[in-house]
């Protein structure tokens, strides 16, 4: 026993050592390398601009995606900037949500400048889709990369799948498991209870071409919005939920002031494309997040519905891309709290 | 789980000290558990699929036992047919849809996923039900130690495929805590990571970006890529089953070797020998000698042997490319046993002739590896036609780091070093210094070095 002791102290002994000295020479040679490899920019970010920023905007693509039509091509965090006395910085990176900003909110110092924090509430994702997204291994590694912790432990946790690493398969048979059996909130005339009947009932040739034949293109941009928009948030098991109630508390302790800017949903297309019933349910979702945050005590900037349908860049799919006009509606509309 | 997860570094021990700790009349309910947990973190449902097995072969093992000839015989065939008729709805289903969907329009893809390792447990659970019926194999009475058999967590989802006779057995044994098989399994735990982490993780990358778009990348790069695969899934399977041997080494339970330097094979015929021998094995005593074996006229023997290797490409997945891949190993052991029938035997193997033989050997069965690798038969002659169209312009570029370089000749060191042996035998007698010497540089190598993104063990689909 005394031998087995004496080598596992020594064991122990030798993994600390080898532990330091990977430390020093991973941070000092290879983590800028992984960092570009897991496309995990945003911390440079949060490092640079903590310090020179008074408002740090963190948002997914709607800041900074805009039309090639566009005479105006700044993104909606730098039109806040030039409407605002106050210096406005983006943390942003295409299809992020609430995990990753709470990672990156984690690394603001106590001697940043940074007094507000402007957090995109994209309420598209809080639905199953975006979760359970065939990307979202990536972001859960990137995520790793944001923690603030010792390089070498974020390499560590990264090669031993310390990260939410399902298979894309697996995404998608929980995703059509919740189609086929989460009950929707719709009036009980409704035909459809779920969201596989509506889609499919959708798919069965809803619009049809003057010649008879089935209008593909509009028939599957509206099955997307059921599959995207057609959900109830739970806010018991939502992981969203989750990570954006840590986000207050976080911001709490680090005495930030906290702002959630609801973005703005192509409701004219879900009416015109679907129907009452899916703005009814995005509304609902809408409202429960808007209470929500507004009880503990965060300000929600409302930008749901100010975006026309035609302001939006991507006409065939849902996104919150929007074009110049709907970027300076949004920006204005974040402005009025700022001041 | 993953056995290169935090998950396992955190469940491993404690199930080894508790394991430890408890009698041996109670250690088969810790095991149970055990598995029955770590089969859970893939997906919870399919643990079902798990006992439907267990109580379906341990019913019929207990019944073949009991039973005259004639329905001796049935109940083989309703276990024979449970099995392989769950394989077949979960793995192949889809594929045989696609198969017939010509003939009969009404059929449906269905929506699923298979179960991690379903093969492995499946042909494990076989055999114990064929040797019953063979009358080599007692029925096990106790379903717990049954039960284990199959769940046994360090290889229910990427084999060794154990026969009852060896598994059963050991699990059954009061193993009392030995330091030598903690070292032993501790060194083959660490080898496995290193190998699989380090250079399987770290090649991956490459193949994938030479697969993905194969057609951007010119002769040479093509065939860096090939060579890059048989790295690549080697140190993905013998890494696995290298960690499952030491995670059972740890609790004194003695899996087979499932690999013995596959690629210094000088002949087909030797490396299947050598790359997952009990697969080999498998296919060899409830497939080919059942058949016949060699013991049937020539037809009958390359048919036999053909309809073996097409049925071992089907086992690995439910794709036409897989059946290929398979009949081109037949084709090539066939061929080579032909050759070697017209070389007199006064004739002595030179080392030259064995180099030549390996080097030939390892190139073939590279190429190969293409109908194993590619999604289907398209992808497959894109990049057969990229291998040999000479073409020297590329849009892309193929590139190794250093350090991945550099531990690719620490692994080639070791192969030739383990050449008969294998890693905790041959350090075992290694100088303390030296011994601790490898220790560090293998953490060090997985620490630094290992792939950050994530791969799954590639025979885990299987």
């Amino acid at each position: 026993m005394k031998k087995l002791f004496y080598k596992f102290c020594l064991t122990l002994l030798i993994v600390g050592c080898c532990l330091a000295i990977a430390n020093f020479i991973y941070t000092k040679y290879y983590y800028k390398n992984d960092i570009e490899i897991l496309d995990a920019s945003m911390l440079q970010k949060i490092d640079s601009l903590q310090y020179i920023c008074d408002v740090l905007y963190f948002a997914e693509s709607s800041n900074g995606t805009v039309s090639n039509n566009d005479t105006c091509q700044l993104s909606i965090s730098e039109m806040i900037d030039e409407l605002s006395p106050l210096k406005v910085g983006a943390i942003d990176h295409g299809a992020v949500h609430a995990r990753s900003y709470l990672q990156l909110i984690k690394n603001i110092k106590p001697n940043s400048k940074v007094k507000t924090l402007v957090i995109t509430l994209n309420s598209r994702s809080f639905g199953s889709p975006w979760i359970n997204s065939k990307i979202e291994t990536n972001l859960a590694q990137a995520d790793i990369i944001y923690e603030p912790n010792f390089p070498i432990i974020k390499r560590l946790k990264l090669a031993f799948n310390a990260y939410d690493n399902k298979s894309v398969e697996m995404r998608n048979l929980i995703n059509e498991k919740n189609w086929s059996e989460q009950k929707l909130n719709v009036p009980s005339n409704f035909p459809y209870k779920t969201v596989r009947q509506w889609d499919n009932g959708m798919a069965n040739g809803t619009y049809l071409l003057p010649d008879g034949k089935w209008d593909s293109p509009k028939i599957t941009l509206a099955c997307h919005y059921i599959k995207t928009y057609a959900f109830s948030i739970d806010t018991n098991s939502n992981p969203r939920i989750k990570n954006f109630d840590e986000i207050v508390e976080l911001a709490n302790e680090k005495k930030l002031n906290l702002v959630f800017h609801l973005l703005a949903e192509n409701m004219q297309y879900a009416d015109s494309l679907v129907g009452k019933e899916l703005v009814h349910i995005m509304n609902e979702n809408k409202q429960l997040l808007i209470d929500r945050y507004t009880k503990k005590g965060v300000t929600v900037v409302n930008s749901f519905n100010l975006v026309n349908g035609k302001d939006f860049i991507d006409q065939d799919w849902t996104t919150e891309h929007y074009n110049q006009t709907g970027r300076w509606i949004l920006a204005k509309n974040v402005v009025k709290i700022l001041r | 789980m993953l056995f290169n997860s935090i998950h396992f570094l955190f469940f491993f021990p404690i199930v080894t000290i508790l394991f430890y700790l408890l009698k041996h009349k109670w250690r088969w309910v810790l095991l149970f558990i055990a598995s029955t947990y770590f089969y859970s973190a893939f997906y919870l449902p399919y643990i079902l699929i798990l006992y439907f097995i267990i109580i379906i072969d341990y019913i019929c093992g207990l019944l073949i036992e009991k039973s005259d000839k004639k329905l001796k015989l049935f109940w083989l065939v309703f276990s024979i047919i449970s099995n392989i008729g769950l394989l077949t709805y979960f793995k192949y289903y889809n594929f045989f849809v696609d198969v017939f969907i010509d003939f009969v329009p009404k059929l449906k893809h269905i929506s699923i996923i298979l179960p991690i390792g379903l093969s492995f447990h499946t042909f494990q659970s076989l055999s114990y039900t064929i040797e019953v019926y063979k009358g080599n194999q007692k029925a096990e009475k106790h379903i717990g130690y049954f039960a284990n058999y199959v769940l046994f967590f360090p290889q229910m989802v990427a084999g060794p495929i154990e026969t009852y006779a060896r598994l059963g057995n050991e699990l059954k044994t009061n193993h009392k805590f030995k330091y030598k098989n903690i070292a032993a399994g501790l060194r083959l735990i660490l080898y496995g990571l290193f190998v699989k982490m380090c250079i399987a993780d770290n090649f991956a990358p490459m193949v994938n970006d030479f697969y993905n778009n194969p057609t951007q990348f010119h002769s040479a790069y093509a065939w860096v890529a090939l060579f890059a695969f048989s790295i690549q899934i080697y140190a993905d399977f013998y890494g696995y089953s290298t960690i499952a041997i030491g995670a059972a080494k740890l609790l004194g339970i003695d899996l087979m070797n499932n690999f013995n330097q596959p690629y210094f094979a000088t002949s087909f015929y030797q490396f299947w020998q050598r790359w997952h021998i009990s697969l080999t094995t498998w296919f060899r005593n409830y497939v080919f000698f059942p058949l016949g074996g060699s013991y049937v006229n020539s037809l009958k023997w390359v048919f036999n042997i053909l309809l073996v290797f097409a049925l071992s490409g089907f086992w690995h997945g439910a794709n036409y490319t897989f059946i290929i891949w398979g009949l081109a190993h037949g084709f090539f052991y066939l061929t080579e046993k032909q050759f070697l029938k017209i070389i007199p035997k006064t004739i002595p193997s030179t080392k030259l002739q064995n180099i030549l033989g390996g080097i030939l050997t390892f190139t073939l069965i590279t190429l190969i590896w293409v109908l194993f690798r590619a999604e289907n038969m398209d992808k497959a002659i894109t990049v057969f036609k990229q291998c040999f169209s000479y073409t020297l312009i590329a849009q892309s570029h193929l590139s190794l780091h250093f350090e991945t370089a550099i531990m690719f000749l620490i692994f080639i060191v070791f192969e030739i070093l383990l050449y008969q042996s294998r890693f905790d035998f041959y350090l075992k007698n290694l100088n303390i210094y030296i011994r601790w010497t490898v220790y560090t540089t293998l953490i060090l190598c997985i620490i630094l070095f290992s792939g950050i993104q994530s791969f799954q063990f590639i025979y885990f689909q299987f």
